[in-house]
């Protein structure tokens, strides 16, 4: 009984420290939003607060390059702690919806990774903070804010709503040990699926990079993304109609996948993991630079190489925003600004830390910089960003997005069974 | 003879397969540093799983805290809440009755991720999403009723002869429960503990939805790992959880059980 | 006019019932009123039940509807049969039974998530035993290893549940069947009853109850899991649980009240096969007492 007694009390003590540990926020900085005050006082106010940054956690190369270069930079040059939420878009756009209509004003999130047709719900859904991409002056100096990769994401405006992040890219992979020739178009995958019937496959939409490839065969038998002018509205049928070669396609490719195209891997991560398991031949990604970093750590062997398709493959943009009720927005804005920064963006580039893509204006950036810029090897399995830059194609317009995604379930999901 | 013999290894062995062999898996997974695809044993062994899960960037070490904490402080409110509304429907019969043990019943009966999606935004207007002590408010209605229905077994088959014999000889209704009800709720605290316990230890959902990506605990970090990903540090992240689970199980069975009672059975 | 004896044990009731009241059913009841649509962030403030007639013209309901049950049923079914068959073993092998007897409860320690991960380093066409046939020539590629993880039969999903649930069967009814075994039992066995005797006419009969309340927990818990077919379910159907959660969290707002009908009926079905069960328990309790 005694025993029990001082478990409680052990107990209680325990709670009531925790408790206090998990500060509440509250903003001590008055009525000012950030916007009105200059850059030294958005300092001076973010100074010893920890900012909430939510991302993607599917890469743990990118999650440990956050947790530990971007953590002590920032806390070395700005005393700000990042603590890094490993949580996508899908499910933190849910949450600002939630706080939204609780009317909740002291969020939880302070910035986030986003980009494409969740920075289009985001925008639609008045769940951002800003403009404010004005306000961060690496943005002013190493931006070249004109470019139309910067200025749209997935052709809806910027407008100052996010700040450019990195550059992505979808690219395949294989293991040139196994698989000699990879095939580099749509029609050379249909005829090498025939020929290694199970050996292939792709992650179930609406994962990002399943969306991807659905639509890197879209731009191939349909029309290319010319015949997908912007728009902000979809009808239906319409695009439906418009893709009727594509549901040909994957109908006709779909009893000689992996598992007889009954079942996809729910994620890319789950993909990768069929690939390092030997169970698919080719694989998929939108960052270059992943392979070289699995193959680092030993997880894949060192035979494996990425490759872009003929015709070229998609690349987009991806950035970073403020949520509407951010409680630290001044940290937001000066971990934006560090991640902007020439130095921020050439370790991001490094490939033992992520290898990707810099979304600085290379005209804009200083001679050390830039010298440095391209003393950096690309990793054993990634492309050259000369390769990968004559390979590139945009991305549609967001709106397309859903309404694809959707009439992919219905089209090989659901009618074919 | 020679049957149930032959019977009596048949199950002896598929049970320490079925257990044991799993659990091998992990540890040796957990201790690999190279292991090919394919291969049926690793090409290298090394400590780089471990000394990952160790280092501050894994979290595994604040998430186990904060893991452990829930679950004590779930356990420990749950016994408190539990043992009085168990003496209620195994001790007195009143109106009513019926419909409370069917609503106590309810958080078996109906599934967490329905209730989860429903109160999450309430969780969010009154500041309890992303707080510990929201993840402890949602996850103790889940735990009640294992242990209602212990002690209310135990209430019933106590009868009130003890009690009343107490009252005869003057004890007040502390003293009553102290020295005659409490001894024989040590077995059920034991179960109901361990029971508890382990329900909010191995909780995910409703920790991911009301916690918000803020509170991280050890099922939290366990999820992505089940169908990609590093398979060394899953299995090192597995290991650290099973053993917390059965340590911290017996822990709560050497300190509820009074070394004087040797009562040995568990009321269900 | 309440009795003394009835506000006492409201009074008692009252932490518990409180607690179970707002923190869980009232959860229940906001769902339920989401499900009918009041979703005040896009403007939706009248109830309707149009939600529900969408989501059982949808056709993945139906199929979604017999996946969970299927699982559910297989799991339950197994694990019923199988745990109280372990448990009678128990009750027989009384004399050295005390490293099975701890051993048989590991699983109950060990959190479904765990469980499922092993599982599937052991099961998948990656894993441990995929391996083994292969290095014993009994398969030529790990492709050729029976899939047992995202497929439209469940079997790795099953198993996963089984795993956990035998134990649990087998803890549920043990106890009770061993105090009806040394107090009936053995009396029938004085009066000269087989062993298969005792086992069908006393002691399983009067075990029921605890069987079948067992079950029904089983039950509940198959057919509104979440984390297992989440993460190792078919592309398609989903099970119910994994379904609503993807309307939940889905960027068309709408989908929203979706998700809370789905959740809706999901709890609806389990109430309604607790409330099978308990009809079927009556049966023995009027036998008996």
């Amino acid at each position: 009984m005694k025993k029990l007694l001082i478990v409680l009390m052990a107990l209680i003590v325990l709670l009531t420290g925790c408790s206090s540990n998990q500060s509440v926020p509250a903003q001590v900085q008055g009525k000012q939003t950030p916007l009105d005050k200059d850059w030294e006082s958005i300092l001076a106010d973010a100074k010893g607060t920890t900012v909430n940054f939510y991302m993607w956690g599917g890469d743990e190369r990118t999650n440990t390059w956050v947790d530990t270069f971007v953590d002590s930079s920032m806390q070395k040059e700005y005393g700000i702690k990042v603590n890094r939420v490993p949580m996508g878009p899908d499910e933190y756009l849910n949450k600002l919806i939630g706080e939204k209509q609780a009317n909740k004003q002291e969020g939880s999130i302070d910035l986030v990774w986003i980009n494409g047709e969740n920075f289009r719900t985001a925008r639609q859904a008045n769940l951002l903070w800003g403009p404010f991409a004005e306000k961060v002056p690496n943005f002013q100096k190493y931006v070249d804010q004109t470019a139309p990769d910067i200025a749209n994401d997935f052709g809806f405006p910027v407008e100052g709503y996010e700040v450019p992040y990195g550059k992505a890219q979808f690219v395949f992979a294989y293991d040139t040990s196994k698989v000699k020739n990879p095939p580099k178009s749509s029609a050379e995958l249909l005829k090498w699926v025939k020929e290694h019937p199970g050996r292939f496959t792709y992650p179930e939409l609406p994962d990002f990079t399943g969306s991807v490839f659905v639509r890197q065969l879209m731009y191939e038998l349909c029309g290319g993304y010319q015949a997908f002018p912007y728009t902000e509205k979809v009808n239906k049928e319409t695009i439906n109609t418009q893709l009727e070669p594509l549901w040909n396609y994957l109908g006709e490719i779909k009893g000689d996948l992996w598992r007889q195209g009954k079942t996809y891997p729910s994620s890319i991560a789950a993909m990768n993991q069929l690939f390092a398991d030997g169970e698919v031949d080719i694989t998929m990604t939108y960052n270059p630079a992943i392979f070289s970093g699995m193959i680092e750590q030993g997880l894949l062997p060192d035979t494996v190489r990425t490759y872009v398709w003929n015709h070229g493959t998609i690349g987009n943009t991806h950035f970073l925003a403020i949520p509407f009720n951010a409680s630290y927005k001044d940290a937001a804005l000066v971990l934006a600004n560090f991640m902007l920064s020439p130095e921020a963006q050439l370790s991001k580039y490094t490939p033992e830390n992520w290898g990707d893509l810099i979304a600085l204006d290379l005209k804009k950036l200083d001679p050390q910089s830039l010298k440095q810029l391209e003393g950096i090897k690309p990793g054993i399995a990634t492309l050259s960003s000369e390769e990968l830059q004559t390979h590139r194609l945009p991305e549609i317009a967001a709106e397309y997005i859903p309404t694809i995604e959707g009439l992919w379930k219905e089209q090989v999901i659901q009618n074919g069974q | 003879m020679y049957r149930l013999k032959a019977l009596r290894r048949i199950v002896l062995i598929s049970i320490l397969v079925v257990l044991i062999f799993p659990f091998l898996v992990l540890v040796v997974w957990s201790f690999s540093q190279g292991w090919a695809s394919n291969a049926l044993l690793p090409s290298e062994f090394g400590l780089r799983g471990w000394r990952y899960l160790f280092s501050t960037q894994s979290a595994m070490l604040s998430s186990l805290r904060v893991s452990i904490l829930i679950s004590l402080v779930v356990t420990v409110l749950g016994l408190i809440i539990c043992i009085p509304a168990g003496k209620a429907l195994g001790s007195y019969s009143f109106t009513g009755k019926k419909v409370v043990e069917i609503l106590v019943l309810a958080p078996i009966i109906i599934p967490t991720v329905a209730v989860g999606m429903g109160i999450q935004i309430v969780f969010i207007r009154y500041g309890l999403a992303d707080t510990l002590l929201g993840v402890i408010l949602v996850h103790l209605p889940i735990v009640l009723p294992y242990g209602i229905r212990i002690f209310a077994s135990i209430y019933k088959a106590l009868g009130t002869k003890w009690e009343e014999q107490a009252k005869t000889l003057k004890a007040n209704g502390w003293q009553r429960f102290w020295f005659t009800t409490l001894p024989f709720l040590f077995p059920g605290m034991i179960s109901a503990g361990v029971l508890m316990f382990n329900v909010s230890f191995s909780q995910y959902f409703l920790t991911y939805l009301i916690g918000g990506g803020k509170i991280i605990t050890l099922p939290i970090l366990l999820f992505p790992f089940v169908n990609s990903g590093d398979r060394v540090v899953a299995s090192g992240l597995s290991l650290v959880f099973i053993l917390t689970s059965l340590i911290l199980m017996f822990a709560i069975e050497k300190i509820i059980t009074d070394p004087e009672q040797k009562t040995n059975f568990y009321y269900l | 006019m309440v009795s003394r004896d009835s506000l006492k044990a409201y009074l008692y009731l009252s932490p518990a019932l409180s607690v179970i009241l707002i923190f869980f059913l009232g959860g229940f009841v906001l769902a339920f009123i989401q499900s009918l649509g009041y979703f005040p962030a896009i403007g939706q403030e009248n109830l309707t039940v149009r939600y529900y007639g969408e989501v059982f013209r949808k056709p993945e309901f139906f199929r979604s509807l017999r996946y969970t049950f299927y699982i559910a049923i297989v799991s339950t079914t197994i694990a019923t049969v199988i745990g109280t068959m372990l448990a009678y073993y128990l009750l027989r092998s009384s004399v050295k039974k005390s490293y099975i007897s701890f051993l048989y409860k590991f699983p109950i320690a060990v959190p479904h998530l765990v469980a499922a991960l092993m599982i599937v380093f052991i099961l998948s066409q990656g894993g441990i035993v995929s391996r083994l046939f292969l290095k014993v020539g009994l398969i030529s590629n790990t492709a050729s290893f029976p899939a047992f993880f995202y497929t439209q039969n469940a079997l790795g999903i099953i198993l996963i549940y089984i795993w956990k649930e035998i134990p649990f069967v087998t803890f549920m009814v043990y106890t009770v069947m061993r105090n009806i075994h040394t107090k009936l039992g053995e009396a029938a066995t004085n009066l000269k009853a087989s062993p298969g005797q005792v086992l069908f006419h006393v002691i399983l009969p009067l075990c029921m109850p605890s069987i079948i309340s067992a079950s029904a927990i089983v039950f509940a818990y198959s057919f509104g899991a979440f984390e297992v077919p989440y993460l190792l379910g078919a592309t398609y159907p989903k099970t119910m649980p994994v379904w609503a959660y993807l309307n939940f969290i889905s960027a068309d707002l709408s989908a929203r009240p979706i998700a809370m009908v789905i959740n809706m009926i999901v709890s609806l079905v389990c109430a309604v096969i607790i409330f099978i069960y308990y009809l079927s328990t009556k049966k023995y309790f009027g036998k008996w007492s």
